[in-house]
């Protein structure tokens, strides 16, 4: 096994170690309407952002890192931003530490195809 | 050295009175509209703003990404001074300093993402951004209309001006859950800012009469009152 294939499944077995790691159920909506139960790292902070007024204000980030093998195996393609507003655009929900459930809006996906990782920045979503 | 002035400066510059006389007009104005509108059988949240002064970070009720038809999401305008440059030219070393200000109108507008419950979805980004540019409209049209020409303080202020509209946004990377769209209205208000003066003091009261005679020569009487 190659150091890049060590790297990967190292990835994969973090983002997916939901008991002694940082892996935590999240689900993955697609526009078609097809979802899959997965595991992976998610955030949900809060911290400073320049809007360019000349001054830092509070904004809050959300964000979701899943193995991309995870997401074909679901019968899912690669989260991304959907622009067209005809479309439903893809949708990831999960649980904050308190057990309430938050549902968001992929705005802009990053995947990392050497180490088999897509990072979904998101967006609060209503349904 | 000893102190020179006797009096306590107990006072706001003209920059602060028209800074707050600008958010003032806007919290009166937009109010009054929002009875307009519900009297005109139209949806007065429309009209609804939050009026700030001098804030840093108004928006902070926007953290937890609120749902769009509650107050927590009403568009936010925050009043700022930001500068200004003295003119010499109409001006006394004394008193009076004509100057030319700029404060900003910032104008925040929050869109939410949501299912519009057909085949599709409304795009928080977008909407952010039309309710920023809807607040900036509404902010100009009331400091701009006939009413508000010397912005209620005639006889200080002498004129007002639009001088530009912007929009900002969040920078990419930090990609916050909340759409937030920022739209700067600056606007450009000239006024005279005052200081402390002697405190005059009679010497003698003195009564003078100014004649001119055919041939244009200017006479001068006065009366002394001596005592």
């Amino acid at each position: 096994m190659s150091l890049r294939d060590q790297a990967a499944a190292d990835a994969k077995r973090i983002l997916e170690d939901s008991a002694a790691g940082f892996g935590w159920p999240i689900t993955v909506t697609a526009p078609d309407g097809s979802s899959a139960s997965l595991k992976g790292f998610s955030t949900d902070v809060a911290q400073t952002i320049d809007p360019d007024t000349g001054m830092t204000v509070s904004g809050r980030t959300a964000s979701v890192t899943l193995p991309i093998k995870a997401l074909t195996d679901a019968g899912l393609a690669l989260p991304r931003g959907i622009a067209d507003q005809a479309s439903k655009p893809w949708r990831v929900t999960f649980d904050d530490i308190h057990g309430t459930s938050h549902e968001f809006k992929v705005a802009e996906s990053m995947p990392d195809r050497a180490l088999g990782v897509v990072l979904c920045m998101l967006e609060a979503y209503k349904t | 050295m000893s102190a020179q002035i006797t009096e306590l400066i107990d006072k706001q510059d003209t920059a602060e009175i028209v800074r707050d006389q600008i958010a003032s007009i806007l919290r009166v104005e937009l109010s009054n509209q929002e009875t307009l509108a519900d009297d005109a059988n139209k949806d007065p949240r429309l009209w609804k703003l939050r009026i700030f002064s001098e804030r840093a970070n108004a928006w902070e009720q926007y953290l937890g990404a609120p749902d769009q038809d509650t107050d927590d999401a009403t568009p936010l305008v925050n009043v700022a001074f930001d500068r200004d440059a003295f003119d010499e030219k109409r001006s006394d070393i004394f008193e009076r300093q004509a100057t030319r200000a700029t404060f900003h109108l910032d104008c925040y507008g929050y869109g939410q993402s949501a299912d519009d419950g057909g085949s599709g979805h409304v795009a928080g980004d977008g909407k952010a951004a039309l309710e920023a540019q809807r607040t900036m409209r509404l902010v100009r049209n009331v400091l701009m209309s006939a009413h508000y020409r010397y912005l209620g303080m005639r006889g200080t202020v002498w004129r007002r001006w639009p001088v530009s509209r912007q929009m900002f946004r969040p920078r990419l990377e930090d990609k916050p859950i909340q759409n937030i769209v920022g739209a700067r209205l600056s606007l450009e208000v000239d006024f005279s800012e005052f200081s402390p003066q002697f405190t005059p003091t009679t010497l003698e009261y003195l009564s003078v009469t100014f004649k001119r005679e055919s041939d244009g020569q200017v006479l001068l009487t006065t009366d002394y009152d001596f005592s």
